[in-house]
């Protein structure tokens, strides 16, 4: 019993030495192997999961489109960084996702361990302007840099911060291009649009977009005749498309996300009824997914977008390639919220690779004052002001004709005529 | 530029084709709250537990109707049939392996366990089905509207609404009729009686759940003709369910239909009358006032 | 006051616990570096400040025995207070988050004035109703901000504003002064009175006022205390994130984290909502960040999961499960109370 005992104690005893033995090597291993590794951490902070949830996965995939072609050699003209594997002198960019659940309270705290658990250089996000304005004051608060694809409340970049830049258009710069159009077709083409209507979902996002909408309008003497906020996730739309159709404007600016976009157009068609001109700020309208499913009910409406398939097989034929990754991913080409996300990654990659360090001071002097060549924008270029807004965000005005993004505005770009006024539904 | 004309009704006919348009409206929109609520009010009645995942089995029939539509090619029409089937298993599944575990020893127990199901559900289907919404389209009923004192009456939802009344009439007569349904009177009444009785209860409550997921499941099959289907549809479904089977009362199926014809309409006119954005503040604001009047719900015992 | 001898014994060991942890937690706030700024820290400063809310459900639901889910009107009543002192008249926020728990109190015994006469699942559903009222209604009121909400301006680290970017000591310890007044406070009407009369009303309302309790009074004083801690949980809540929306504070999610951090940790005892806040708090952050590669929402399945294990196995929550292994026995009256054992 006792020598039993005492050979089984001696073998517990070599195994237990031989395990140490193994973690102290592995561990150094490990820690001399980690020391090799040139990696840019990158955070991605967006709204994976939660009611904005196909927007959020679809700017991570957009991201990781963007880190595989810097990180990746790839021949595609007219690409910076494409060419060359990595940045600097072998660096790569590593992304950390974060989900901030559409909770403004989680996007801070996420915020908070990107920068200070996983050591991110630099955090991307957050797609929904509530979230970005907690995650971004974070990043200002450090001394970070972050930034910001398809934020749109303008407020975001109305903030004075050092180390906030956002690429896409503000709902601000849409409004003005909106009313713009509008004002063009009164003049040039006769239309008469003489009243305006608003249906937004009751968020940050829709509230802000209306109240430029409504501030704007007023510079060419258009009359809002009905204002309409909605429930996100409401269980039908009967009362709001009844007001706006008892009220009936000319023109209707729209901000309704995902599946109450689909609601809206089904109503509308339900009641027969529509105004002459449909215009949405970046919402359902850009997504290829709901288009897919709204099907022929979804034709004639309008937006405002800076990309499009259409509009990259002619104007933006470098970015075509990037669009097969992005594909390859999730199925979908690319959207106009999403492709933000990658601009993001690409102008800051490059800032990296100009200021010749991993540097947040360095870089963030070039992101303010460089311009920067981007092929996945429209105007091909990204620079920001003093705030951080990118002054070629450019939109174009489009609209869905047999399923397709048409571009109706401005001149320069149109490559259709536009349909108006709105063919009765009866009709089509 | 194309020159169609949208049609617009004349002023004079405007007041009274709004307000058939509300009215319609609302009992359309009433009379499918009262589907989706008709199994909750059912549970409740019979076994006094709130089920908090009623709103994610809407969610899970919706998508079993999705997937029968785009993939097998059948209508909503018919799949109705095997939605309601599906979720009758779901539901009896969810009671034998959740609530029956919990049930008698707490009153809140069963609430937060149906409400851990349902976070369940919600994640569970947003991680195999992605977040993307699902619209189907190429239905029968899709996009016909008929069009009754100058209001329009589309097609799917009037279906969905008359439906709802029958399955109502059918679940009412099922109680009220049938030896079955005597049997749940009596397990509703007083359990121990019932089981004095000779009645196994277990399997009456196994039944009861069974049937108001069915109910659910079948709201669930007609919605999918016109409404697009996310995991987290069934929300705001859920909470106006509660309140309809609160505000009917306990264990009344006429009370729920009658509530929730009230609060289809006072959504449709607040939100016509007063604003949109408040419509639901109308409705929940309609249970407060009604309740504190009437502390059991309008018909409630 | 004089206690049956057995009961007496057990208040010295809960005493002792209680003053022995509070010393641990202040020893953690004045030792340098000790807290920092690691993800950890968070979720310390999470624990405390959810525990907080917890107990101050736990004086409405667990003690006095009305299950109320409504507390995120009056969490983000709080929240208001100190968000509108900070960026609408852009001063300090404490004026604003007294002003904001008298208001959520006052707002507190108002509605639930009429809702006491509901009974059970009646007055649940009414306190979902309210919820929503509020919580809509916020969304359009501009004088709050609506729904745009309210962002804190970039400021430095200071006391006078309550607000920290580069080292969380200083939530913390605010987050441990909420903790000990909220905790403190129930542990002193546990002994008292109104905590006799409380549980006097939760085991059987007619009962208790035909010995002569006014149970009306007793529960609108409950109502009125717990509204009040939990606006004070909402203005650390708004000072710790920057910002004020009304999807943030005033919804039925926030409402139901008051609930289920109390019912699983332990409805109606002293320790339930810290052991609650204790094991949910760290199980929803780390699942999050951890498990995040595996796929969107599986953290929310688990969680779902815990839920429905916790109530089917065991209703009375983690002190139910150490009464079963005769781990901190609590107090005789307390150890038996389970989830919904409320008089309907």
């Amino acid at each position: 019993m006792f020598s039993g005992g005492a050979t089984t104690c001696a073998r517990s005893r070599r195994v237990l030495r031989s395990c140490i033995l193994a973690v102290i090597f592995l561990l150094a291993a490990g820690s001399a192997f980690a020391a090799e590794e040139k990696v840019i951490k990158i955070g991605a902070l967006f709204p994976l999961t939660g009611p904005a949830a196909v927007s959020g996965q679809n700017c991570l995939a957009a991201v990781q489109t963007a880190a595989d072609i810097i990180n990746g050699k790839y021949d595609f003209a007219d690409f910076p960084l494409a060419s060359k594997e990595g940045l600097l002198d072998g660096y790569r960019i590593e992304i950390v996702p974060g989900d901030h659940q559409g909770k403004p309270d989680v996007a801070k705290s996420e915020a908070e361990r990107l920068f200070n658990q996983e050591n991110v250089f630099a955090i991307i996000g957050s797609y929904n302007s509530s979230a970005s304005k907690p995650a971004s004051a974070v990043a200002e608060r450090l001394k970070k840099i972050f930034m910001c694809g398809a934020s749109s409340s303008a407020e975001l970049t109305e903030r004075g911060f050092n180390y906030f830049f956002r690429t896409a258009a503000t709902d601000n710069i849409e409004s003005r291009e909106f009313i713009d159009y509008i004002d063009y077709l009164n003049k040039n083409e006769g239309a008469g649009i003489k009243t305006l209507g608003l249906l937004y979902e009751n968020s940050e996002f829709g509230k802000h977009a209306a109240e430029e909408g409504k501030s704007v309008a007023a510079g060419i003497g258009l009359e809002v005749v009905a204002d309409v906020p909605f429930t996100v996730g409401a269980t039908n739309m009967s009362s709001e498309v009844q007001t706006l159709k008892s009220a009936n404007p000319d023109a209707v600016f729209g901000a309704a996300l995902g599946s109450d976009y689909s609601l809206m157009v089904r109503t509308m068609k339900q009641t027969s009824w529509a105004p002459k001109i449909f215009i949405n700020y970046c919402t359902g309208y850009q997504n290829p997914s709901i288009n897919k499913e709204l099907g022929s009910d979804g034709n004639f409406f309008m937006g405002g977008m800076g990309y499009s398939p259409e509009i990259a097989e002619v104007y933006m034929k470098a970015a075509l390639p990037a669009q097969e990754i992005y594909r390859a991913k999730t199925g979908f080409p690319l959207d106009s919220d999403s492709i933000q996300e990658s601009v993001c990654l690409h102008v800051l990659a490059q800032a990296i690779e100009k200021a010749g360090a991993v540097d947040t001071e360095k870089v963030a002097a070039l992101l303010r004052s460089e311009t920067f060549p981007s092929p996945l924008s429209l105007s091909g270029q990204v620079a920001f002001s003093p705030g951080g807004q990118n002054n070629k965000a450019f939109t174009v005005i489009t609209q869905i004709v047999d399923q397709k993004y048409r571009t109706v505005f401005p001149e320069s770009y149109a490559d259709s005529e536009l349909t108006y006024p709105f063919p009765a539904w009866d009709k089509r | 530029m194309a020159e169609s004309v949208c049609s617009r009704p004349s002023n004079g006919g405007t007041i009274l084709a709004d307000f058939s348009q509300v009215l319609i409206d609302g009992l359309m929109n009433g009379a499918i709250y009262a589907l989706v609520a008709a199994g909750l009010s059912l549970i409740w009645g019979v076994m006094d537990v709130i089920n908090f995942a009623h709103g994610e089995f809407l969610m899970v029939a919706m998508y079993a109707c999705y997937w029968l539509g785009s993939l097998l090619g059948i209508d909503p029409l018919f799949s109705w049939v095997l939605t309601g089937a599906f979720l009758f298993f779901l539901s009896a599944a969810s009671y034998l392996l959740v609530v029956r575990r919990c049930i008698g020893r707490s009153a809140m127990a069963p609430l937060l366990a149906t409400f851990g199901l349902s976070i369940f559900l919600k994640n569970f289907c947003l991680n195999r089905f992605t977040p993307n919404f699902r619209l189907l389209s190429g239905t029968i009923m899709e996009g016909r509207v008929l069009h009754v004192m100058g209001a329009s009456v589309p097609l799917p939802q009037l279906v969905t609404a008359l439906f709802s009344l029958v399955v109502l009439g059918c679940l009412y007569y099922f109680i009220k009729r049938t030896r079955i349904g005597w049997a749940i009177q009596a397990t509703a009444m007083d359990r121990e009686a019932a089981e004095l009785m000779g009645i196994d209860t277990g399997r009456i409550f196994t039944l009861v759940f069974g049937f108001g997921g069915m109910c659910v499941g079948i709201a669930g099959g007609f919605m999918t003709s016109y409404l697009a289907v996310f995991p987290e549809v069934g929300a705001l479904f859920s909470l106006i369910a509660f309140v309809v089977v609160a505000l009917g009362g306990f264990g009344s199926i006429p009370g729920a239909l009658l509530a929730a014809l009230l609060i289809g309409l006072v959504e449709s006119f607040a939100g016509f009358y007063i604003a949109p954005v408040i419509k639901y503040v109308a409705v929940f604001a309609l249970y407060v006032v009604v309740i504190l009047i009437r502390p059991k719900g309008l018909f409630g015992w | 006051m004089a206690e049956a001898g057995g009961a007496v014994k057990k208040t010295d060991t809960e005493g002792r616990i209680w003053l022995g942890l509070l010393a641990v937690l202040a020893l953690l706030a004045v030792i340098p570096g000790a807290i920092g700024n690691a993800f950890h820290a968070h979720v310390l400063v999470l624990i405390l400040l959810y525990a907080s809310m917890a107990q101050s459900w736990n004086i409405l639901g667990g003690y006095c025995g009305q299950i109320s889910f409504g507390h995120s009107v009056f969490f983000g009543i709080g929240a208001y207070g100190a968000g509108m002192a900070m960026v609408r008249y852009g001063s300090a926020p404490w004026l604003g988050v007294l002003a904001g728990a008298l208001a959520a109190s006052a707002v507190s015994v108002l509605i639930s004035w009429p809702c006491f006469k509901l009974r059970g699942h009646y007055f649940a559903i009414a306190t979902f109703a309210v919820v929503e009222i509020f919580g809509r209604l916020f969304l359009v009121w501009d004088w709050i901000g609506g729904a745009l909400g309210l962002d804190y301006p970039i400021m430095d680290d200071s006391w006078t504003h309550f607000l920290w970017s580069s080292d969380k000591t200083g939530y913390y310890t605010g987050a441990v002064a909420l903790f000990a007044l909220v905790f403190g406070v129930v542990r002193s009407i546990e002994g008292r009175r109104l905590g006799y009369y409380m549980r006097a009303v939760r085991e059987g309302q007619e009962t208790a006022e035909s010995l002569g309790v006014n149970s009306t009074h007793v529960k609108l004083t409950a109502m009125a205390l717990s509204a009040f801690m939990a606006a004070l949980c909402g203005a650390f809540f708004a000072q710790y994130n920057y910002r004020v929306d009304p999807p943030m504070v005033v919804s039925l999610d926030m409402s139901m984290k008051f609930v289920l951090i109390t019912i699983l940790g332990g409805m109606g005892t002293f320790w339930g909502p810290l052991l609650g806040a204790a094991v949910l708090i760290p199980l929803q952050e780390y699942t999050r960040t951890y498990l995040a590669s595996l796929g969107a929402g599986v953290d929310q399945v688990i969680y779902g999961l815990l839920i429905i294990f916790m109530m089917v196995r065991q209703p009375r929550g983690i002190m139910g499960f150490l009464a079963e292994f005769g781990i901190l026995g609590g107090r005789s009256d307390s150890a038996g109370k389970e989830a919904g054992d409320a008089s309907p």
